[in-house]
């Protein structure tokens, strides 16, 4: 199992992909943290907005923007899985390791590990960006337990994103097709699904939903406590892995 | 790890039996059966359509029969404890385009835990060191071809297996495959099974030929076996006399047409045979050819009409002739 662990770590890391999707991370991350910054205790309309720069809450939201990049941890894991069947390369993969549920478990351990560093580099960012313009506007937060609590979460989103994408890819093999269904899932079906009174229940049990009860969004109705939103994530990751396992041994290579 | 020239290698025989696969409601393979042995390069031919890739695939494990088995010395590929460093196979020239020659057989070496160092040992024996470090998307079909083979080498197997190999090459290229091929067989004892769809290809490399029409198995055995049940072939002839020429051949019993290059003797004869009976009738002969052999039209008989998509009866002669002529320009 090393040995194809490494081998995946081989794949990810002789073509750049990998590069631009954590560049585009840590922007992503690092843009929202600054933006959250910039808007904190502005007003709108007469009615409070973002939480004022020195609160509690107003840490919790920005130490969190971080799990807004799990998309891209997401696309990450989509590619990883897909590209075998979009370049082909499925066929010396499954010929040199003709268990292919080894090849699914070793592609989502290399995935889980490698996300591990990518997801503590945008944390990494995100903190960088609020100490220093929080700094600038009077108020810079310390790194207590609370706040480590959740950056912690949301490096786990992360992570667990990452999973769910080797998993999804897995399942569905198409590139293109894989990469914009999950994109129409989060912006789309789960937003829509959130909003409509009759099945508003439902969306704790999402990934979305879970998401949001780990890093504990304050407006957020009815959602789960943020242990078992981390529950709930790793579930869909391992069902989703085990699905894509399953297909992968039974589907014909051709 | 012994390196490949160092020798022969244990010999590995590749058995299928009874192989069966319908794909919705095409039946691709039917029961198909035949032994690969080792220190012989065996040609596994049919036309395009006839089941090669799919039987190749399922031998491979790839695609899952429906009946029927595939074994390695007694062991399925799915079995085999270490299979890159016992089946080589080339089936597929794709790459990840973004990724140089070298490090994607760095990839599997990793992955069947082989020194990264035999990537650039097998690069060097396929003649692509040059171009190891470049990206493989910029890759011609040749070298594709040839960094699949080197993949195929990475765990020196006593088997290799290859899915036509010779697409893509140019002729220089086809000429180094042959010999390496057969060196890989003769000298060090591997079992190659190579597949087809040209017989001109084959022929000249493989000992033996498995040939395949329609799923089914239509004859296996030796090149020179074959030989003596394949008659003589067909011939062109130009002519300034070509009618007189006709006339003397029907009259010995050979049947000819004409063409707009000369005469097209029907398949049974030779062009010694066609020269001399031209000398004796003292007409004048401006080209003499082999059209065909008679390896050529035996396999063309033994696969006529069993291709998917098979363009209506014509006599065998004719259907053999132009076929043939097809593939003469593109060899």
């Amino acid at each position: 199992m090393t040995a194809l662990v490494r081998a995946e770590w081989t794949k990810l890391f002789t073509t750049r992909v990998w590069i631009g999707l954590l560049l585009g991370a840590c922007l992503m991350a690092g843009g929202f943290a600054a933006l959250f910054t910039g808007l904190a205790g502005a007003e709108e309309n007469g009615q409070p907005g973002l939480p004022a720069v020195g609160t509690p809450q107003y840490e919790e939201v920005v130490f969190s923007v971080a799990a807004n990049a799990s998309v891209l941890f997401l696309i990450l894991g989509i590619i990883g899985m897909t590209q075998e069947y979009r370049h082909r390369t499925a066929t010396p993969t499954f010929l040199t390791t003709p268990r292919r549920g080894r090849v699914v478990v070793g592609k989502l351990l290399a995935y889980a590990a490698a996300a591990v560093p990518f997801a503590l580099l945008v944390l990494a960012v995100v903190v960088a960006v609020v100490l220093v313009y929080a700094g600038a506007r009077g108020a810079a937060p310390s790194l207590d337990a609370d706040n480590l609590r959740t950056l912690a979460a949301a490096g786990l989103v992360l992570v667990v994103f990452a999973v769910i994408g080797v998993g999804v890819g897995a399942l569905l093999r198409n590139q293109v097709g894989a990469i914009v269904g999950a994109l129409v899932y989060l912006y789309v079906a789960e937003p829509i699904i959130s909003s409509i009174g009759a099945i508003q229940g439902a969306y704790k049990w999402l990934p979305g939903g879970a998401v949001q009860a780990i890093t504990s969004d304050f407006q957020a109705p009815d959602l789960l406590e943020p242990w078992q939103g981390g529950l709930l994530l790793l579930g869909y990751g391992l069902l989703a892995a085990l699905l894509g396992t399953f297909l992968a041994v039974r589907r014909d290579v051709g | 790890m012994t390196s490949a020239t160092a020798g022969r290698t244990r010999p590995v025989r590749v058995e299928v039996s009874g192989l069966s696969k319908t794909f919705g409601t095409v039946r691709a393979v039917s029961d198909l059966g035949f032994t690969v042995e080792p220190g012989s390069v065996t040609g596994f031919l049919g036309p395009n359509g006839a089941g090669k890739t799919t039987t190749l695939r399922m031998v491979l494990g790839l695609v899952s029969p429906d009946a029927g088995s595939a074994t390695f010395d007694g062991v399925p590929y799915a079995g085999l404890r270490e299979p890159v460093r016992t089946v080589g196979a080339v089936l597929e020239t794709a790459f990840h385009p973004a990724r140089s020659g070298r490090d994607h057989l760095r990839v599997y070496c990793r992955a069947a835990g082989l020194p990264v160092t035999r990537a650039d040992e097998v690069l060097d024996q396929v003649g692509l060191t040059g171009a190891g470090k470049r990206r493989a998307g910029g890759y011609s079909l040749g070298m594709r071809q040839r960094l699949a083979l080197a993949t195929a080498l990475l765990g020196d197997p006593p088997v290799l297996v290859l899915d036509e190999p010779a697409n893509g090459l140019d002729p220089e290229g086809i000429l180094w495959l042959r010999g390496f091929l057969r060196h890989l067989a003769h000298d060090e004892g591997r079992t190659v099974l190579v597949s087809s769809h040209l017989l001109s290809e084959v022929e000249q490399t493989a000992d033996r030929v498995v040939i395949v029409g329609a799923g089914r198995l239509v004859r296996q055995g030796s090149i020179a076996e074959l030989r003596e049940g394949a008659s003589g072939g067909s011939v062109l002839a130009r002519s300034p006399e070509a009618d007189r020429l006709a006339a003397v051949l029907t009259e010995a019993g050979i049947s000819a047409t004409r063409s707009d290059d000369g005469l097209v003797t029907s398949a049974d004869t030779t062009p010694a045979d066609v020269g001399a009976r031209a000398f004796a009738a003292g007409i004048e002969l401006h080209e003499l050819r082999a059209e065909a052999t008679g390896l050529e039209e035996l396999y063309f008989r033994l696969t006529a009409g069993q291709e998917q998509f098979a363009a209506g009866p014509t006599a065998p002669g004719a259907t053999a002739a132009t076929a043939v002529t097809t593939e003469g320009a593109l060899r």
